[in-house]
């Protein structure tokens, strides 16, 4: 008896756990859109919305990163049915085959999309990988402390700004800073210039506070840090907590990036994301969903319609008009490996 | 009939820990001994190149810095831990249960949300640099965060639990007879402390200094939080193989190189505690 008891236990264990290896399945009819993205990428109200339109249910999970987003896809089982990479990952991801094309007839709404943004390094033909929002990095500081208004990334090794200097955590970011400082492009492969970025990046270190980039924000909204690197977008989100935030795009040119929105292969509900693509691209729905991100929008149709917030921002409009200074980051294949290891090195060299 | 049953109730156990913990062991093993494409993809050529690269100067100093780090906190937690531990096992007995809570309470909290508290209180426009402006004790903020002391701060926070309970345990069960039997031979009560207490909770001391020790080595939310992210320990250095530098193998063997340091402490633990109760039980004998 006892026994029987237990292997029966034993049997709803195995079941449970083989069952949860299976990936979920929702037994009712709605069908579910699963979305993985960045953070705050999306207004609830605007999928609410689509959720009722086409009934059915949209889950939102979120990454914090790229690599995270493509260790995530690698590792399998993951089913998602919209994914939202980068311009450099776009180009990794159909390397290795991940993303579905699009049938861009199904998708009028595309056209909507700034002249300029149409078709990109990333994704030429424009059918894989439109652009959701864009940006452009520059030099953020705080009015209080910085007197003169910054103009070039030289301004950031002056020894006057010791210790209050934040720049973002990650490797092909700062690495630009310093390569565009010298005139070099930032997806230079050239080891001696790797080599000398890294050098000026050192001397640049004893003027670092810190690196971050998930609470960068929060540092120049407390006026913690006076001077550094910032996305646009975020700039003009500190400048509307914090008014003595300005930000400058500096002379010797900087980077610009792009998130988009793709399907990757194997999506279970294509017809579904396809719909779901073409909705957020729709002028009104676009409207309403970047005056509550608040992020550069793309959308050529929908800018008219936006809020006075938004419209009027002196930052998202000095990023959208300063596009023709930066360079996009190209993945650079194994050439990543020579800036990990200078990366780990800055970190180290005290 | 009835130890037949019995074995039963072991098998999901042993079902979860394969699951859970066994296989995927397995799979870090075989993927440091692997190699990579420059997208990240992982090919399965045994080759020890992994292993070979950790011998870098380069990396071979994030070691030495990650152990320096974490042999100081252990000090550091000893040092404030033992005379907490002591009073709070010397409290009237009603008393040591809020004591222990109140040590234990900060778990209650993720510890993510705690180092953020920390950030508050301690930067520039924080709660401390705010107050000690207020009283005019300093005319400009201090530098308390991201910077090396900083991080050890964090660390011995987090980590100072981990040391007071198993001393705790240690004094709360040592024999009070024999301080009594001192004290009646006429030993001083610090000479008593020195010669019987402290020699007698030794084994609790190694088992909060193990925990700490170890759980230090792999610390890596406290630099990135506290540290500004400037200074790199071997759980930086894991994270970011695996999260931006796409080389998993490397990671790896990282982690296990790691994991097998780790495991030599442990294993030399329990070495030194043999011979310790050894020791002991000889001396019981001879008495």
């Amino acid at each position: 008896m006892c026994k029987k008891l237990l292997t029966g236990l034993l049997l709803i264990f195995l079941i449970a756990v083989l069952g949860g290896c299976g990936g979920s399945k929702d037994s009712s009819d709605t069908k579910v859109l699963n979305i993985y993205s960045w953070a705050d990428y999306y207004s609830p109200e605007v999928l609410a919305q689509f959720e009722k339109e086409n009934n059915c249910k949209i889950t939102y999970d979120v990454f914090s990163n790229n690599e995270e987003l493509l260790a995530k896809m690698q590792a399998g089982g993951a089913q998602f049915d919209i994914i939202q990479p980068s311009d450099y990952m776009v180009t990794t991801m159909l390397k290795l085959g991940m993303l579905d094309k699009l049938e861009l007839n199904k998708l009028p709404n595309l056209k909507n999309i700034a002249h300029s943004l149409q078709k990109t390094p990333f994704d030429p033909t424009g059918e894989y990988a439109p652009v959701y929002t864009h940006g452009i990095t520059g030099i953020v500081y705080n009015k209080k402390y910085v007197k003169t208004t910054p103009t070039s990334w030289n301004d950031l090794w002056k020894s006057e700004y010791k210790g209050h200097v934040i720049l973002l955590n990650d490797c092909r970011e700062v690495f630009s800073v310093a390569l565009k400082k010298n005139g070099f492009s930032n997806n230079t492969t050239n080891p001696d210039e790797i080599a000398k970025a890294f050098g000026e990046l050192k001397a640049l270190n004893t003027n670092v506070l810190a690196y971050d980039t998930e609470n960068i924000k929060q540092k120049f909204i407390a006026n913690e840090a006076w001077i550094g690197m910032m996305w646009s977008g975020d700039a003009a989100y500190c400048r509307r907590e914090n008014p003595d935030i300005g930000f400058v795009i500096p002379d010797q040119g900087t980077l610009i990036w792009a998130d988009t929105i793709a399907i990757p292969k194997g999506c279970k509900n294509k017809e579904l994301a396809e719909k779901f693509i073409n909705y957020m691209y729709d002028p009104k729905v676009s409207a309403k969903n970047f005056d509550y991100i608040a992020l550069p929008n793309p959308n050529a149709a929908a800018i008219p319609l936006m809020n006075k917030a938004y419209s009027q921002d002196p930052i998202l409009k000095l990023g959208n008009e300063s596009g023709k200074k930066g360079e996009w980051l190209t993945d650079i294949g194994e050439g990543i490996t020579t800036y990990d290891k200078y990366w780990t090195e800055l970190k180290t060299g005290k | 009939m009835k130890q037949k049953s019995g074995k039963y109730l072991v098998f999901p156990t042993i079902i979860w820990l394969s699951f859970f913990f066994i296989i995927p062991l397995l799979i870090v093993i075989a993927v440091s001994f692997a190699s990579r494409t420059p997208y990240g993809q992982v090919i399965f050529n045994f080759q020890l190149g992994n292993y070979a690269r950790f011998l870098e100067p380069l990396y071979l100093r994030i070691f030495i810095d990650t152990i320096f780090v974490a042999v100081v906190t252990t000090v550091l937690t000893f040092v404030m831990g033992y005379p907490l531990a002591y009073t709070i096992a010397k409290l009237p007995k009603k008393w040591q249960q809020p004591g222990l809570i109140l040590v234990m309470a900060p778990f209650w909290i993720n510890f993510l949300i705690r180092s953020y508290a920390w950030v508050i209180i301690l930067r520039t426009q924080g709660v401390l640099n705010t107050i000690l402006l207020k009283l005019g004790l300093i005319q400009q903020p201090l530098a308390l965060l991201y910077n090396d002391a900083a991080v050890l701060l964090g660390m011995v926070y987090a980590l100072l639990p981990f040391m007071v309970l198993p001393i705790y345990v240690a004094i709360e069960q040592l024999d009070t007879r024999l301080l009594e039997a001192a004290s009646d031979l006429g030993a001083k009560p610090f000479t008593a402390f020195r010669k019987i207490t402290l020699p007698l909770t030794m084994p609790g001391v190694a088992a909060g200094s193990i925990l700490v020790f170890i759980s230090s080595l792999g610390m890596f939310v406290v630099p990135d939080v506290m540290g500004g992210a400037k200074s790199a320990l071997v759980g930086n250095l894991i994270q970011n193989q695996f999260l931006s530098a796409r080389d998993w193998p490397f990671g790896s063997a990282l982690s296990i190189i790691l994991a097998i340091l780790s495991l030599v402490l442990i294993i030399l633990y329990y070495k030194v505690l043999q011979a310790k109760e050894g020791g002991a039980s000889d001396a019981q004998k001879l008495a």
